[in-house]
């Protein structure tokens, strides 16, 4: 049991329920682990496992050994971090953190750790055990907690807008040097779970409303002057080149460009359509297994799930998804901790937007970015970081008394 | 970028919202406070953030929401594509990964009577590319360099239009296999360069009988819209851009029958386009093998005595003898067993495109139109060759009674002495009837007959009426395109033919009787024509149509499909004759031609082992050199062969064309003519 646990209840509400906690071994077990978590988390690894193993059969690169690796470090880093961990200290460090975050942002551009092959960039090859990792995927976790450090200081109410404009500020850091990276996707992810954390410490709406205002505006501005820049001073002088903006701009009409840009959307589109209710079965997926659907083990691994196990398949994983996100809302209703409840508030922001930005450029709602399906998708760092993810929000939910 | 402005306009229109929506909830700004149990101060007043439970639920109610608003936006769009359009996608899925692919058939041969091949297929290997290629030119170079041909022709033949612009084009045929395997290897630096396994058309006896046979091409645009516009029956033949076609000749008249049926592969492929299996295979059915009349042999025998023929004109000194006809047919059925036509072509240049040099050269005034086949298509006066039919027009119509005498003395006055005519034999034949008329082609007997038809009351246009009553004027029917018609002039004809002279120009005149009666003028017949006239001549009336097509083979290759108009035979016409005694008396004519009239003539005749009736003829055109016609059938007595010959400006008759027709007669009996050729006969 946590020391903090018996100082913390107030109230009688909290009282019965920490004496019903104690009651017997089962519900202590459920004190220290949070059930619904724990199931979803095991459910999404267990369909993960079988999506990675069916993708294996037929692309190459989809090495199966090396997904399974990456579940037992993530089992093993979320076992010891749930275990030994607390992180209510974290909350009066939010410089640290800062520092911690731009550190990581920029660790693929020390000499010694880079490493970069077919082009990607953002990795880095630890030295030693040789082993590869994108930082960026810890940098999300990061700024979580250096926003929710910031955050908890209001205690609920952000009451000037100077408070406010200073968050936001804070939160431009870390997104804008993961953009500087040239990681968007990740920039967004970043973006959209700070902002939320934001929303969730005490913003007034009205301001949330503005920003988003100015910020839809400034957008819509630079698309406007980058149009008209392409139009005066040729492609190669804009802010963004036309691959990137077709790339952007594809999911508005897929089947105008079929081989170009949106040759991958297309090919995703077909895949899942074709899947059906129950899916065309494993080895069967003919639109994954064949080569017509790039990245389908990583980006576009829920395209691959649906063609194999059809519409079932895609609601048993939202299902698992939503049993994730909702339990982990209920942890931080659970929290005591303003720190606890905004870092759990975070990781849902962040799943919100990975799951909706990835499974909606998969079925064309969104444009396509690489931004990798938590628990799903081939690739040790994001397994890894999610296990890690769990291991936080069950060591929290072990110490939610706690103030 | 109209998706970028689409976007624009969105984020501005979201704006305008955004601050509309700001303005209207003005003052309402504790609604979404966020209160905790150790909070600074506890807002009290307001809304739903009054307690300290409301506040939490508010804002991860708004939070649950949103993540239910997500689920809900993804399953509800997960639905509309799996289960609602699944069909749409599964048929995309399935075409993304499967590709048909046709096999070519190949064309059925074409054999003679006897089953020899006279065209056949082989395997070849070209190399084609689409038209753009020829905007790389060091592609071009290189691949000029690996076919070992000029760059110019290269590139001349990527650019050539005529297989049609969005077509492969042709750039090699009958490439070495060791060079398409190099392009093979080398694929990545051919990109656009293709190998087409086809199958070519081969002629082992190389230009006999090309005029019959035709060639092949390359189907064009206008055929394709023909097709097009043409109403689609069922198992007819889908043409596609690039198919190769029947172009004239037997390709072309019996194209249905050759053309096989291509077959249809569907293949699964990856996505770099390698094929991974075969799903279905509908096999291609080759062109049904086709047996022609023609007998090897004598067809050769034809083109040999053809060119003997122009070569004997060349000999007396006609030099400008170069084209010519020879037909032989079986007046007992209509099968023609050997048709020439000279000049000739090479069907083997149109094999793989024929450049366009070689075409203009084959269309060209100065080569004479060697792609003509004179023997259907020539239009020329019959000359004394239509003696036969003008004898019984003026026996039926009593015009000229087997009894009456005409006294040539090699000048007629019969339409006053202003429009006075010479015989051909200007020192004059003597008193001559009828038979003998015909036996020595006596004028003034038949200008007698042309100028009592042209004063005869009752059929002034009799003459006329028997010419066409034989099948003159109208074409024969043959299974081969380009036929002409030929034509049998009279006074309506005349009329409408000068429409732009004096009425006193247009008008009939006894000198256009006299003419045609003798064949010059106006008439015009083809070689075809006359060979089957004098087949009804020697079949007492009964004309066959004339046919080239046998029979198709049935695909096991024993026996039949079916025969040239299902019983082998076609009856063209019968020819009512008036009294037999009349035709016997042409008959008996017929064959005193070739014994009586001269003992030049007669000593070719005299070692055949049957007797032969024929009749000479000499066109006459101005400024030309004679044309020169010669036609017999054989035996006399029992005719089964007719042979029909004419070289253009070959001189006389007897002179030329009588050893074209006898050659072939020589192979057909197996008797050559041992006469010595004699240049002094002229005999017309």
């Amino acid at each position: 049991m946590p020391a903090g646990f018996h100082a913390a209840p107030r109230g009688k509400d909290s009282l019965s329920r920490v004496n019903k906690t104690l009651s017997s071994a089962r519900s202590s077990f459920r004190s220290q682990v949070h059930l619904g978590v724990l199931i979803a988390w095991v459910g999404l690894l267990l369909f993960g496992t079988v999506v990675i193993w069916t993708a294996s059969l037929s692309i190459a690169d989809a090495s199966f050994s090396r997904h399974l690796l990456g579940i037992g470090i993530g089992v093993v880093l979320a076992f010891l971090t749930w275990r030994f961990v607390d992180f209510s200290n974290l909350q009066n460090l939010s410089t640290v953190l800062l520092v911690i975050n731009i550190v990581l942002v920029f660790l693929p551009n020390v000499p010694g750790l880079q490493y970069s092959a077919m082009g990607m960039t953002g990795w880095i090859r630890i030295p030693l055990i040789n082993l590869t990792f994108q930082p960026v995927e810890l940098v999300k976790v990061v700024t979580i907690f250096f926003m929710s450090a910031l955050g908890a200081q209001y205690h609920g109410k952000i009451d000037t807008l100077r408070d406010y404009v200073k968050l936001c500020g804070m939160l431009a850091i870390p997104f804008a040097c993961v953009i500087i990276q040239g990681d968007l996707g990740s920039g967004l992810v970043v973006f959209v779970s700070g902002a939320i954390v934001i929303m969730m410490s005490g913003a007034r709406k009205e301001w949330v409303l503005m920003t988003l205002a100015l910020i839809i505006g400034l957008v819509s501005l630079m698309l406007a002057t980058d149009s008209i820049i392409d139009g005066v001073l040729g492609d190669s002088r804009s802010f963004i080149k036309n691959y990137q903006m077709n790339r952007l701009l594809v999911f508005l009409d897929p089947e105008a460009d079929t081989s170009g840009a949106g040759y991958n959307l297309q090919q995703s589109l077909i895949a899942v359509g074709s899947g059906g209710f129950f899916g065309k079965g494993i080895g069967n997926a003919t639109q994954s297994t064949s080569g017509f659907l790039p990245e389908a083990h990583t980006d576009f691994v829920f395209a691959l799930l649906c063609e194999t196990f059809g519409f079932a398949g895609a609601f048993v994983l939202l299902a698992l998804f939503a049993l994730l996100m909702f339990s982990t809302i209920r942890i931080a209703i659970k929290c005591e901790s303003l720190f606890y409840r905004l870092v759990c508030v975070g990781f849902v922001g962040m799943w919100l937007f990975q799951i909706f930005e990835n499974i909606g450029m998969c079925i064309g709602l969104m444009p396509i970015t690489g931004i990798p399906l938590p628990f799903i998708s081939f690739g040790s760092s994001s397994m890894i970081v999610q296990c890690l993810i769990i291991g936080i929000i069950q060591s929290i939910w072990r110490r939610r008394g706690a103030r | 970028m109209d998706a970028q402005l689409v976007v624009i306009i969105a984020g501005a229109v979201l704006v305008a919202a955004i601050i509309g929506s700001l303005l209207i909830m003005r003052g309402y700004s504790g609604k979404f406070t966020f209160d905790t149990k150790n909070g600074t101060k506890p807002k009290a007043s307001e809304g739903e953030g009054n307690t300290q439970g409301l506040a939490y639920k508010g804002r991860f109610t708004l939070l649950a929401v949103g993540v239910g608003a997500m689920f809900a936006t993804l399953i509800s769009k997960l639905w509309s594509m799996q289960m609602v359009s699944s069909d749409y996608y599964d048929e995309l899925a399935v075409s993304n990964r499967t590709r048909t692919v046709t096999t070519s058939a190949p064309r059925g041969r074409i054999l003679d009577r006897n089953g020899v091949e006279l065209v056949r297929n082989r395997a070849s290997l070209a190399v084609t590319a689409y038209r753009d290629l020829a905007d790389d030119p060091v592609l071009v170079r290189h691949l000029a360099n690996v076919l070992g041909m000029p760059y110019v022709a290269v590139r001349r033949n990527i650019q050539d239009n005529t297989e049609g612009a969005q077509a492969q084009h042709t750039i090699a045929t009958d490439v070495r296999r060791s060079t398409v395997a190099y392009i093979q290897e080398h694929a990545g630096e051919f990109t656009g360069v293709y190998v087409a396994d086809r199958t070519e058309r081969e002629y082992p006896y190389g230009t006999l009988a090309c005029h019959v046979l035709g060639y092949t091409g390359t189907i064009t645009s206008e055929q394709l819209q023909e097709q097009e516009e043409a109403e689609q029956t069922e198992g007819s033949i889908e043409y596609r851009s690039g198919d190769v076609v029947g172009q004239a000749g037997v390709e072309s008249r019996y194209e249905r029958l050759l053309q096989g049926i291509r077959g249809e592969q569907t293949v699964t492929i990856d996505a770099s386009g390698n094929v991974t299996g075969q799903v279905g295979e509908v096999p291609a059915r080759a062109g049904s093998d086709i047996r022609l009349t023609i007998d090897v042999n004598i067809q050769k025998a034809c083109e040999d005595g053809l060119a003997y023929a122009i070569e004997v004109a060349h000999r007396a000194g006609y030099g400008n003898a170069q084209c010519g006809a020879c037909v032989c047919l079986d007046c007992t059925n209509g099968e023609i067993l050997g048709m020439a036509s000279a000049p000739t072509f090479d069907p083997s240049v149109f094999v793989g495109g024929v450049s366009s040099d070689i075409w203009s050269q084959l269309n060209s005034e100065e080569s004479q139109n060697p792609l003509l086949n004179r023997a259907v298509g020539g239009q020329y006066m019959s000359a004394s060759t239509i003696k036969a039919f003008s004898a019984l027009a003026g026996l039926e119509y009593g015009i000229y009674s087997s009894s009456r005498t005409t006294n040539c003395t090699g000048w007629w006055t019969g339409n006053g002495e202003a429009y006075g005519k010479y015989c051909w034999n200007h020192s004059g034949h003597g008193p001559l009837n009828l038979r003998n008329g015909i036996v020595y082609s006596c004028d003034p007997v038949f200008y007698d007959i042309g100028h009592d038809f042209y004063y005869d009351e009752e059929n002034p246009e009799g003459l006329q009426e028997m010419f066409r009553r034989w099948g003159l004027g109208s074409k024969t029917g043959v299974d081969l395109p380009s036929e002409a018609s030929g034509r049998v002039p009279d006074a309506e004809w005349k009329n409408e033919y000068f429409s732009s002279y004096s009425d006193e120009d247009r008008a009939w005149n006894p000198g256009d009787m006299t003419n045609i009666v003798i064949g010059q003028g106006d008439i015009l017949v083809t070689p075809l024509q006359m060979a089957t006239g004098y087949g009804g001549i020697a079949m007492n009336g009964l004309e066959y149509t004339p046919h080239v097509f046998l029979s198709a083979v049935a695909r096991d290759g024993e026996g039949d499909a079916y025969l040239y108009n299902e019983s082998g035979t076609k009856e063209r016409l019968t020819a009512e004759v008036n009294d037999q005694s009349e035709l016997d008396l042409v008959h008996d004519a017929l064959e005193g031609v070739i014994y009586e009239e001269t003992p030049s003539t007669t000593a070719h005749f005299t070692n055949l082992p049957v007797r032969v009736a024929g009749k000479t003829g000499t066109g006459e055109k101005s400024g030309e050199d004679p044309y020169s016609w010669f036609i017999v059938y054989a035996p006399a007595d029992d005719p089964k062969y007719v042979v029909a010959s004419l070289v253009e400006q070959g001189g006389y008759g007897a002179t030329t064309s009588l050893h074209a027709v006898r050659h072939v007669l020589g192979v057909i009996y197996d008797s050559p003519d041992d006469a010595a050729v004699s240049f002094s006969d002229t005999t017309r």
